[in-house]
């Protein structure tokens, strides 16, 4: 993969710090939803806050670190799909304990 | 601009719809397996905890959320230096490259010694990976993450090392995947209760 696109040094560098920078700050965002509302009634809208920002987080990485941006839109569709089929299969596992919980 | 790039890039000329990604095409079949079956591992993890969800409940309470948390925010910095280290090498900055590329590698043993602490706290605890199967689960998926970051670390020295452009972006990719798997790890083993 050549690296010789439009993009200069400092836009590259931009965008790096700018996508670790949101990697940083969706982790603390997900923690404070656990952390603030887990065990609350709300625990079911922290647990999809926290599958939420780990599908975005995960394409933040595929994206910038991996560099799957300059990949044709199909990479980056299969990807999201292999993320949501995952992440939403779990919600669906959690959502699917809650009901069964309930007497 | 360099030419080991553009001869790798007819190298790849037939792989098909892998040569459309960055890094060495064969990086990308070891990521699209091992997202596989991680996720398998995630998927069941999730439809044991539905089948036995107080033993889940217990063995997740005994978890310390700020260690996994910790360690999610020194991954992702990691992963922030290897691409900062590609970068680097790129554009020809050898010793930039290779001064991202040993913070990369020296924050990934510190993710290895918190575990390593978890590790013995939880054993210390009487929790072993015969207790029950949330905690069966949780050294299985952990621990196998963890040989990824050990494997990881010796891909970063081989490329750091030999550090032509292509295989720096290879050796990062690697990493870059050790780090995806653990942003979906975190919030399933940890976070979500």
């Amino acid at each position: 993969m050549s690296h010789m696109s439009n993009e200069d040094n400092a836009a590259w560098s931009r965008r790096l710090t700018r996508a670790w920078l949101l990697l940083v700050g969706l982790t603390l965002v997900s923690l404070a939803a656990v952390l603030g509302f887990g065990a609350s009634e709300a625990g079911m809208a922290a647990a999809a806050v926290a599958l939420a920002a780990a599908f975005y987080k995960a394409r933040l990485v595929l994206d910038h670190f991996l560099d799957l941006r300059r990949a044709e839109g199909g990479w980056r569709a299969f990807f999201a799909a292999m993320l949501a089929v995952i992440l939403g299969g779990l919600m669906a596992t959690y959502v699917a304990a809650a009901y069964l919980s309930v007497p | 601009m360099s030419t080991p790039t553009d001869i790798s890039a007819e190298a790849r000329a037939d792989w098909g719809a892998l040569s459309q990604l960055p890094g060495n095409p064969i990086m990308w079949v070891l990521i699209i397996s091992e997202l596989l079956v991680f996720g398998a591992f995630f998927l069941a993890f999730g439809v044991a905890r539905l089948v036995d969800p107080e033993v889940f409940r217990a063995g997740q309470a005994v978890l310390d959320v700020r260690l996994g948390g910790l360690n999610t925010l020194i991954l992702v910095t990691s992963g922030w230096m290897a691409a900062k280290a590609v970068q680097a090498r790129v554009g020809g900055r050898q010793g930039p490259s290779r001064r991202w590329l040993a913070g990369a590698m020296a924050l990934g043993v510190g993710f290895l010694v918190v575990k390593g602490f978890e590790y013995a706290d939880k054993l210390a605890h009487g929790h072993t990976l015969e207790s029950d199967t949330f905690f069966t689960l949780f050294y299985l998926m952990t621990g196998f993450h963890a040989l990824h970051v050990v494997m990881g670390l010796a891909v970063l020295a081989i490329v750091g090392w030999r550090n032509s452009v292509e295989n720096m972006e290879t050796g990062a990719a690697f990493w870059h995947m050790v780090d995806l798997i653990w942003l979906i790890l975190f919030p399933i083993v940890y976070l979500v209760r």
